[in-house]
């Protein structure tokens, strides 16, 4: 039996928020935790809770910096981030290509 | 089941698309209004000068040198602030890749100026003409790769670079550095204003 496209999609980054954070992090190079709040519409800990499964897959790092004074939290996505986003899409392709 | 499927994956490519878009045009703008700005100010403040305050001889020479030199401590000033405050940073440091293309194409007109001063091969007239033609050349090879609006601002100066130097040669200075002036600084007005939108 034909395994169902979407099966192979990565449900770390299928989620709405987490592909927002994946889809701004792989146009840039370093992202501030504030800025993605922002764009994304989400509260702290949400951000919080998506970015910190993101880091278990190790698709992102996270530091923590200080600029003036400021704690500053800095998100940047890694290379096994970078291929999963690749392959994510590559397969959202194979599904629309899929039906007629 | 598979209609819904590709809803979805639509959806997601749509709302991909949408953010990496918006990134790219945030870290696109990474300062540029600010020093198209600097650069609008330094042509209108070098042609001021050059009509009011210096007519001619190897002070207009110098006198440029030296605002090129706080236009540039301004461009570098305005890119590490950037740099420090911004909140998100470069994946290819753009602003270095355009410095490292503008930093040859001002030697190059600056030394294409000098041969004209000291050789006498054209009247001095035309160093305003020939930097210029530079100038409008950069603009159009950056608007060929990047930018279309550079672009336009390139062929706009080539071509009145070129009709400055056929019917207006003596006030050529004037005419292009006031052209260029506002040009940049309107230039970067929208940069700046398209950067807070994004």
């Amino acid at each position: 039996m034909e395994e169902h496209l979407a099966v192979k999609l990565n449900k770390t980054i299928h989620q709405k928020a987490r592909l927002g954070i994946m889809s701004i992090l792989v146009a840039s190079e370093e992202v501030e935790f504030n800025y993605l709040k922002e764009k994304l519409n989400l509260t702290d800990g949400n951000l919080s809770s998506h970015l910190s499964l993101l880091e278990k897959e190790k698709y992102i790092t996270i530091k923590k910096k200080f600029v003036k004074k400021k704690p500053k939290t800095l998100c940047q996505i890694t290379e096994k981030g970078r291929q999963a986003f690749e392959e994510y899409l590559e397969n959202l392709e194979k599904i629309i290509r899929s039906l007629p | 089941m598979k209609e819904d499927e590709r809803r979805e994956a639509l959806e997601n490519i749509e709302l991909i698309k949408e953010l990496v878009l918006q990134t790219k045009k945030h870290v696109g703008s990474y300062g540029g209004g600010w020093i198209s700005i600097i650069w609008g100010i330094f042509c209108l403040t070098g042609v001021a000068g050059q009509r009011l305050l210096i007519t001619h001889g190897a002070l207009v020479g110098v006198w440029w040198t030296v605002l090129t030199i706080i236009a540039g401590l301004g461009t570098y000033l305005v890119h590490k602030r950037h740099l420090k405050t911004e909140p998100i940073k470069l994946q290819n440091n753009y602003l270095r890749y355009f410095m490292r293309f503008w930093i040859p194409l001002i030697l190059l007109g600056y030394t294409l100026a000098t041969f004209i001063a000291l050789l006498s091969i054209l009247s001095d007239q035309y160093i305003s003409i020939v930097i210029l033609l530079v100038v409008s050349t950069g603009y159009i090879m950056i608007g060929l790769m990047f930018f279309r609006g550079i672009l336009y601002m390139g062929i706009i100066g080539y071509v009145s670079s070129i009709i400055c130097a056929i019917l207006f040669l003596e006030f050529s200075d004037i005419i292009l550095g006031s052209l260029f002036g506002v040009g940049l600084i309107i230039t970067g007005l929208v940069i700046n204003k398209q950067w807070k939108n994004t």
